[in-house]
């Protein structure tokens, strides 16, 4: 590897980590932010101003990721590709709006999975994202929320590829497989409605064994989510986990073949004339790790 | 229909109004402001007036009562702070056992009521701009999102032509859907049929010129340059929260966001984009644009004349009237400017 590749892959790998970083501080500030407050100046006012900047931070952190992100999906193929997976997930995500499963139950979250784990991270990103967006543009659904939404969701995917380390190549396309993929997307189930979670309570009101406050240190307010969670959301999360790993259950396998097949298919090479031999060859494998 | 930037215009001073205030007057009288434009837009698009408008099932001032009704009886029931006493619930019931006060109420009400408005607000945009105008917005920079985007909406109803295609040939064959796994025999060839379908239009864009083959990696300035921002920035609201550096943190933030969005606009800059139509500017729009100006203005800046003290408003420990300044009264009314129906003589559009 050159130099300007390999500082390239550095600054990209700076990129990731801030975006990355400071999404999640912006999400988990009710356990970050707390101890510096000052006693004097009091919680109350700033309080107002938390929509906003959330949505702020969590927005740029968006834009920037996103634009490092699509400097690799710029040829036909991907473009084409994720268009259409996003279109149709757009779909299972309209239907779920007009005919709402039990609990926290989405269909979404099933291709999201399943295309971070065989086309990438970086893919898989950009389709969890972009399916929020869309779905949302269709739907009506555009807010403040939109940010944590696109970015959760981007995560799925973007983490897809990790469970791979616990599936080797060997054993692709066997049970084991499916099982380790629907564990993934059962744990993303609960973690997605955590993460959305957090977008409110510190607004709440109510018990302060339950309820964020802002004397209240990292350790205690983390208890205290934990606690809100299981009284108030652990029931619906948890209808999302099943659907999820029924989803996976039912039609993982078959979709998985479909979608390996195609990435085979999208690896085409332009074969180039004779008069073209001085230029570099064209040849992009659908794969964005 | 007004300009896709005097909505937006429209939008973020709304919501910075809802955001600086928790008096309940100013937060009543931007609730009606917005609800009125929205039941307007309702209107319209019942009526068939203007055809780029949409409407939702949903009527977003029902929604905000039960929004505002269910946020009273819930901070009424799991706090017990204030000090007018209603009744009281039998001690023993976990966590609702207790005073109910009348203060907890009106704090439920007025939380309820700052949802309601951003709600209400978002709706409104929702409806007022046709998905063509969002995807419009996004910038330059972001082609290939842009561009995903567009073929993304466009799919939508071609790949539910084809669901419904689908359906009926398999009932035809006698399927029935019967349970989770009768779902695959429908589902199945849905994906298929849109993959071939991102085949061939790969295809047709590469014919047309839309390959680069290999990727396009940003340059080392723009990275850092947006990274530094996002650091900035976020160092920059730190500071604003801890109360110890209010100047230096806004600095900080703003030296943030002037990295990273001039670095896109650069970068906007030299992505090319053909344009076929443009929407100009009317008057109307400039003036529904100045007005929603004054009105963020108004609750952001400190502005002589204007008593932005009003704009605090606790009900603990005891109720009490909020303030009122007529100026700032005045000023929220400035939301109902998209109620002035632009000419659709006003709305010029060059090929």
């Amino acid at each position: 590897m050159n130099l300007r590749a390999q500082t390239s892959s550095f600054t990209s790998l700076i990129v990731y980590t801030l975006t990355t970083g400071l999404g999640l501080l912006s999400l988990f500030y009710p356990f970050f932010y707390l101890p510096v407050i000052h006693p004097a100046y009091g919680s109350q006012p700033r309080l107002g101003e938390m929509p906003l900047m959330l949505t702020l931070v969590l927005g740029l952190c968006l834009l920037v990721l996103i634009y490092e992100v699509q400097g690799q999906a710029s040829n036909a193929k991907l473009i084409a590709l994720l268009g259409i997976l996003v279109a149709i997930n757009s779909i299972l995500r309209f239907a779920e709006v007009a005919f709402p499963g039990p609990g926290g139950f989405t269909p979404i979250f099933f291709l999201i999975t399943l295309t971070g784990y065989v086309f990438g991270g970086r893919f898989g990103f950009l389709m969890g994202a972009m399916t929020l967006f869309v779905s949302a543009l269709i739907t009506g659904g555009v807010g403040p929320w939109l940010p944590s939404q696109m970015f959760t969701a981007g995560w799925v995917g973007m983490s897809a590829p990790l469970t791979r380390i616990l599936i080797r190549p060997a054993k692709r396309g066997t049970r084991l497989e499916i099982i380790v993929l629907a564990a993934f997307s059962a744990i993303w189930g609960i973690l997605y409605g955590a993460i959305m979670n957090l977008w409110t309570w510190p607004f709440l009101t109510g018990p302060a064994q339950l309820y964020w406050s802002p004397e209240a240190g990292a350790l205690v307010a983390f208890q205290r989510y934990l606690a809100y969670y299981l009284v108030t959301s652990l029931v619906w999360d948890l209808a999302g986990a099943i659907g999820n790993i029924a989803l996976m259950l039912f039609f993982g396998s078959p979709t998985l073949r479909t979608l390996r097949r195609f990435q085979n298919r999208f690896t085409f090479h332009y074969q180039l004339s004779d008069s073209d031999h001085s230029r570099p060859p064209m040849s992009s494998p659908v794969q964005m790790e | 229909m007004f300009n896709t930037w005097t909505w937006i215009s429209w939008l973020v001073a709304s919501l910075i109004a809802v955001s600086t205030t928790r008096n309940p007057a100013y937060l009543i009288l931007i609730f009606l402001c917005i609800s009125l434009v929205n039941q307007e837009q309702r209107r319209k698009a019942k009526l068939g007036v203007d055809e780029s408008l949409r409407i939702f099932p949903i009527d977003p001032f029902r929604l905000s009562l039960f929004i505002i009704l269910i946020s009273s009886l819930v901070n009424a029931t799991l706090s017990h702070f204030g000090e007018t006493v209603l009744f009281y619930l039998p001690i023993w019931i976990p966590y609702i056992g207790g005073a109910i006060t009348l203060e907890a109420i009106v704090y439920g009400a007025i939380n309820g009521l700052i949802l309601s408005c951003i709600f209400s607000a978002f709706i409104t945009i929702n409806q007022a701009l046709p998905v063509s105008n969002l995807i419009r917005l996004i910038p330059r920079a972001f082609h290939p999102v842009a561009l995903v985007t567009s073929i993304a909406v466009t799919f939508v109803p071609v790949s539910l032509r084809q669901f419904n295609q689908i359906r009926e040939a398999q009932a035809v064959r006698g399927h029935q859907v019967r349970g989770l796994s009768s779902w695959l025999p429908l589902l199945l060839p849905l994906l298929i049929g849109g993959l071939e379908r991102a085949f061939s239009l790969a295809e047709a864009m590469t014919a047309r010129g839309f390959v680069s083959g290999q990727p396009v990696v940003s340059e080392l300035y723009t990275r850092l340059a947006l990274a530094g921002g996002l650091f900035f920035t976020f160092a920059g609201w730190l500071l604003h929260l801890s109360g110890r550096g209010f100047v230096w943190g806004s600095v900080l933030m703003i030296i943030g966001l002037v990295a990273i969005l001039g670095t896109l606009w650069i970068v906007s800059r030299q992505s090319l984009r053909t344009t076929y139509t443009r929407v100009s500017w009317s008057k109307r729009d400039l003036f529904v644009t100045g007005l929603s100006m004054m009105v963020a203005a108004a609750f952001l800046l400190p502005i002589p004349g204007i008593e932005t003290n009003t704009l605090r408003y606790n009900p603990y420990p005891s109720l009490s009237l909020p303030p009122f300044d007529p100026l700032i009264g005045i000023l929220i009314l400035g939301l109902l400017a998209p109620l002035l129906n632009p000419r659709p003589s006003d709305q010029v559009t060059q090929l």
